[in-house]
């Protein structure tokens, strides 16, 4: 997995997800209840199910170029073209042509990293994270937009105990949550959270569990709001693991189940699924050189009749 | 009043039905209404449309496994080969490289 990540986005969770695997492995032997692992963060409870079965689809054309100007320091400009889908009542896509040009500075120190990304439709993101101590970690991220009511900010405080993880979220529009999780055993962690929302008068209480081993990752999920989320992964051997989840949300009747592999190859990495809406994906990541990647996604719509085929390079 | 009567092709059956009205229709009629036919018919027909629609969906399906397979599989096949060629190569070149300090240096 380490051979081959996306740039920028997932760097730290590779870096987590090892030094956790190995506190689960010294803790293994011992089944020790008082030293149990750190757990992972609630919000990243399916990542390894989420990494293998929902990349970054595109349609159209895309490049990026990363270039650093010193460690600690890159710059980043990005080119997007091809069509974007509009929403709309009927059951066939509207699609119009667009394109865009992102530019990007980032700023990674081992304790600050400070991304920010402006496009050329007006939008900004910007998002911060920063080990206030050791154990009080401050992440925000902030979109600004010109269209109204879609710009947010949201501030995370994390805590990390020794056997337990928790976050207190504020942000705008009167959005406020917490969430705790706790390692029951060595492999077993168990959460909780609760989030109120003022501006459309929300609420909820949701409740977590993770159960790992080195060669298999369940999660389940459900909370107030409806929602259900159960996800498996089964690693078959070093560069193979297969994935599936299951998404049920109990007031809107919807559900969706879908299957994914996932094959990490010294040059290429490639992922693949189906799921229950009779569509097909899969993405290809291939190594062409140092620094040089090439990027092919396709995603097949057969009920909607909606194809969508992108390529990409990405440099740097 | 010549042209209605060569017109009259419509009378030159009855004409001739009038002379052996009396066993042909009967027998075309009695094949013609009878069950087995007209079941034989109906089932005729229906298997054309069973068999129509068998066909189309059976392509539908074919159709959606083929670029199923062609997104899903395809790709996997090319890469896992290329792997295997990747392994091969470096095996040999190791085998290349690792061969000389194995065996004595060639004497000069």
């Amino acid at each position: 997995m380490a051979g081959f990540v996306p740039p920028g986005t997932t760097l730290l969770g590779n870096e987590a997800t090892s030094e956790a695997a190995k506190k689960i492995d010294e803790v293994h032997k011992k089944a020790d209840y008082l030293n149990l692992p750190c757990p992972i963060p609630y919000e990243e409870l399916h990542r390894e199910a989420l990494m293998s079965l929902k990349p970054e689809y595109f349609e159209g054309m895309r490049f990026d170029f990363t270039k650093g100007l010193n460690q600690k320091f890159s710059l980043s400009h990005s080119v997007m073209m091809g069509p974007m889908e509009i929403p709309s009542q009927s059951s066939e896509a509207i699609k119009i042509p667009t394109a865009h040009y992102e530019f990007g500075a980032n700023f990674i120190d081992h304790k600050t990293m400070l991304i920010g990304r402006v496009l050329t439709d007006g939008r900004v993101n910007a998002r911060v994270k920063c080990d206030l101590t050791d154990d009080l970690a401050l992440k925000a991220n902030a979109q600004l937009t010109n269209e109204p009511h879609m710009s947010h900010v949201i501030l995370n405080f994390d805590y990390k105990g020794k056997d337990y993880r928790s976050q207190l979220q504020l942000g705008n529009g009167a959005l406020f949550g917490a969430s705790y999780i706790q390692s029951v055993t060595p492999h077993m962690s168990l959460g909780a959270e609760v989030f109120w929302a003022g501006q459309h008068r929300k609420s909820g209480v949701g409740y977590a569990g993770r159960y790992e081993t080195d060669k298999m990752v369940a999660a389940g999920q459900v909370a107030s709001t409806g929602l259900m989320a159960l996800s498996y992964v089964q690693k078959v051997s070093e560069k193979v693991s297969l994935a599936t989840d299951f998404m049920y949300n109990y007031l809107s009747k919807d559900v969706t189940a879908s299957v994914g592999y996932d094959y990490a190859l010294r040059q290429a990495r490639l992922r693949g699924k189906i799921d229950s809406n009779g569509c097909t994906s899969a993405f290809l990541e291939e190594r062409l050189n140092m620094g040089l990647n090439f990027v092919l996604s396709a995603e097949l719509d057969h009920k909607k009749k909606d194809y969508k085929f992108g390529f990409g390079l990405t440099v740097g | 009043m010549a042209s209605q009567s060569r017109r009259g092709g419509i009378s030159l059956p009855e004409r001739r039905g009038r002379g052996s009205s009396k066993q042909e229709p009967n027998i075309l009629a009695k094949i013609n209404n009878s069950q087995i036919v007209s079941k034989g018919k109906q089932a005729a027909c229906d298997a054309v449309f069973v068999a129509k629609k068998l066909l189309k969906s059976t392509g539908k399906a074919a159709w959606i496994a083929g670029t199923s397979f062609l997104i899903l599989a395809v790709p996997l096949i090319i890469e896992m080969d290329r792997e295997q060629q990747l392994n091969e190569l470096e095996l040999q070149q190791q085998s290349l490289l690792g061969a000389p300090p194995v065996g004595p240096p060639p004497p000069k």
